[in-house]
């Protein structure tokens, strides 16, 4: 699929999902495409549906109401579609390892593609992690 | 005189083990004067309600209204200690206050504590969750 | 009549949150609406029962990225009302100016998506432009932009830099002028006035009934205000008004969170200049909580914050409860949305500045030999942080 993804590494389109996250990482995102950052020069845009996305930028320990939901939107998404994890949530639970309403394995209902850390991660923190991604897209 | 000694004077002996700290009032109310109580608090001292808390202790559970009145900054927060923990039943507030309704079904929801009249008695949290909880949370929560 | 129903969510293009919505419409007019939360749920009463008291305070501040230093302060305020602890005074400004700050930021934010919502995306780039220069005030004083982990028992982690007082100062000048253009600007906006005006309006009576606090309910005319009632921290120390707006529909509390922000600038200031007087210790030592139950509240940008903590003597709550402003204000939805054309509900739901959050409370491995892209992180994200040092130090 090398040729397809460099043609896809050109213009990525997001498509956010919060699974029970502190909102926080939500925000951060949100800046991102604001004056200050502006990963629209990345080619980079925030769509209304996953049937557009080729990126499903994911948040949060899912908790057990809103898993099979996040499972759903994976299915429905037009692949390849890459999955990225924002925050330290997504990466080791954060403070929330001793919940009684998260779901045991994340890695279970959809695969990841790339982790970003950080709680919630700096600005530039994503825009490399994203950077990352295309450079691994264009080969 | 002040608001409060006007408040305790009127409910007289329906309010027991009072504990007054700074600006806060803790009181024991039984059910069946409760919603005597939270009409004088919410009707005609103007308070309104924060919120309520639950708390599972060795000889119940406890519910915990919290009154803020606005003006003076005081909480007047009214316990009511029900015994039964298999079937435990509250006369409900929402006739009174309308903003109850959320509060009260989330008790119902963690605790399993049953309000009387109300409206919509239904899990607020759990609601059309997965597992289908059967049992109030408070179950759930040693795993 | 048949109303027919329209479903919102859980995942809505508008929507941040998960959450859902079920509109009553006949035709074009929405008769009821249902909602149904729990999307959010994270268990943090359970879990913060499990923690010590200090432990618990990094907590609750995960509750809300937005709000996150309303409800450490809420929840050092209740252990602190256990035992009656005073603190220093230098820790009361310094815990004013972070919670001033947030609510500068999270107002700004809301003004931002509030724009978003009816489709005036300008407004939206606009003003999150100005918001980014109050979250590295954040970055000055407590190291990172959200989550800032500044409160403890009895005081503050951090101390504010004397040397980055006249920065600090610098940037609320730039802050304070911009807000009164913004706020000269948005009363006069055309597209605003007509498209908020008389849009979702909660009555004076639907306020008080559904026990609505913060901007929902000051916007519909009932007074309230912790800041003001309470007045614990600097509150009591510094000057500044309760603003109150009596129609209630969505433009009215647009304008009240524009104002709101004003006189967080103006108290912000004068912490600003209190600090520079005012030396002393931040923190007292606090040894054990005695048993006992508090109550601590604080004023965050969308409401009350509440809560209730009961100590039995040993170094953990046995019973944490918190309840955020938006558990109260999400009710009022059934008195504001009725009535009103479906194109309309989105602004109002959003007009509370929900946050469902609070309600219920890079490292690749695509290839993982050879890119230690971690190291890169850490490094782009230290190099910000001394480069904003640098420029402090500089300027000096």
């Amino acid at each position: 699929m090398g040729w397809y993804n460099k043609r896809l590494a050109k213009s990525l389109w997001v498509f956010h999902v919060s699974g029970s996250p502190c909102n926080n990482c939500d925000i951060e995102i949100l800046d991102l495409i604001t004056p200050a950052f502006d990963v629209e020069r990345f080619g980079l845009k925030l769509v209304g549906s996953i049937r557009h996305a080729d990126v499903l930028l994911v948040t949060g320990i899912f908790n057990q109401k809103i898993a099979p939901r996040i499972k759903k939107i994976y299915e429905q998404a037009p692949k390849p579609i890459f999955v990225v994890a924002v925050g330290t949530c997504m990466s080791g639970d954060c403070c929330f390892k001793d919940s009684y309403n998260k779901v045991k394995k994340r890695e279970d209902i959809i695969p990841i593609d790339l982790y970003i850390p950080g709680c919630p991660p700096k600005p530039e923190a994503m825009i490399a992690g994203v950077v990352k991604l295309i450079g691994v897209l264009n080969g | 005189m002040d608001k409060d000694e006007k408040f305790f004077k009127a409910m007289g002996d329906k309010i027991s083990s009072r504990i007054d700290k700074k600006r806060r009032f803790y009181f024991n109310v039984k059910n069946e004067d409760l919603r005597e109580v939270v009409d004088y608090l919410f009707k005609t001292m103007g308070c309104r309600l924060s919120t309520a808390t639950g708390i599972e202790m060795y000889h119940g559970l406890e519910i915990l209204y919290h009154f803020s009145d606005d003006d003076t900054g005081t909480y007047f927060c009214p316990r009511v200690v029900i015994k039964d923990k298999e079937h435990p039943k509250v006369k409900s507030i929402v006739p009174i206050v309308k903003g109850a309704e959320w509060i009260e079904r989330e008790l119902f929801d963690f605790w399993g504590i049953e309000f009387e009249d109300h409206p919509r008695m239904e899990r607020l949290l759990a609601l059309h969750h997965p597992q289908n909880l059967k049992e109030p949370m408070r179950f759930g929560r040693d795993s | 009549m048949i109303a027919n129903s329209i479903p919102i969510g859980p995942f809505h293009p508008l929507l941040e949150e998960a959450e859902y919505f079920e509109l009553k419409v006949d035709g074009e007019t929405v008769v009821d609406i249902d909602m149904e939360i729990g999307w959010m749920h994270r268990g943090h009463e359970f879990i913060s029962e499990m923690k010590t008291f200090t432990q618990s305070i990094y907590l609750v501040e995960r509750i809300c990225g937005i709000c996150s230093t309303s409800h450490p302060i809420a929840c050092v305020h209740a252990i602190e009302d256990i035992d009656n602890i005073e603190i220093p005074i230098r820790a009361k400004y310094i815990r004013t100016l972070v919670g001033e700050l947030e609510r500068i930021h999270s107002h700004l934010l809301w003004l931002g998506l509030a724009g978003h919502f009816i489709g005036y995306d300008t407004l939206w780039m606009w003003v999150w432009r100005y918001r980014e220069p109050v979250l590295q005030m954040f970055e000055i004083i407590s190291g990172n932009r959200n989550h800032y982990g500044m409160m403890r028992i009895g005081g503050v982690a951090k101390d504010v830099d004397p040397a980055s007082i006249p920065d600090l100062a610098k940037i609320f000048d730039m802050l304070g002028k911009k807000m009164a253009m913004l706020a000269g600007a948005v009363k006069d906006d055309p597209v605003l006035r007509s498209r908020l005006k008389g849009v979702g309006v909660l009555s004076y009576d639907d306020a008080v009934a559904y026990c609505a606090t913060g901007p929902t309910s000051r916007a519909s005319g009932v007074r309230g205000d912790v800041r003001k009632d309470e007045s614990t921290d600097a509150y009591g120390l510094v000057e500044f008004d309760e603003i109150v707006l009596p129609n209630g529909d969505v433009y009215d509390k647009l304008v009240l969170r524009v104002l709101e922000v004003i006189e967080s600038v103006k108290i912000c200031r004068q912490c600003l200049e209190k600090l520079k007087e005012i030396k002393g210790p931040i923190l007292n030592d606090v040894k054990e909580i005695s048993p006992g139950e508090g109550i601590g509240r604080y004023e965050a940008p969308r409401g009350e914050v509440f809560h209730y903590i009961r100590s039995d003597g040993s170094n953990r709550p046995i019973r944490h409860k918190v309840r955020a402003p938006s558990f109260v204000n999400i009710p009022t939805y059934t008195a504001s949305c009725k009535g009103i054309p479906v194109a309309d509900v989105l602004i109002t739901l959003a007009s509370i500045d929900p946050c469902y959050c609070c309600t219920e409370r890079s490292l690749k491995v695509v290839n993982k030999e050879n890119d230690p892209c971690l190291i890169d992180l850490l490094k782009i994200s230290r190099e910000k942080t001394e480069r904003i040092r640098r420029e402090i130090n500089g300027s000096k």
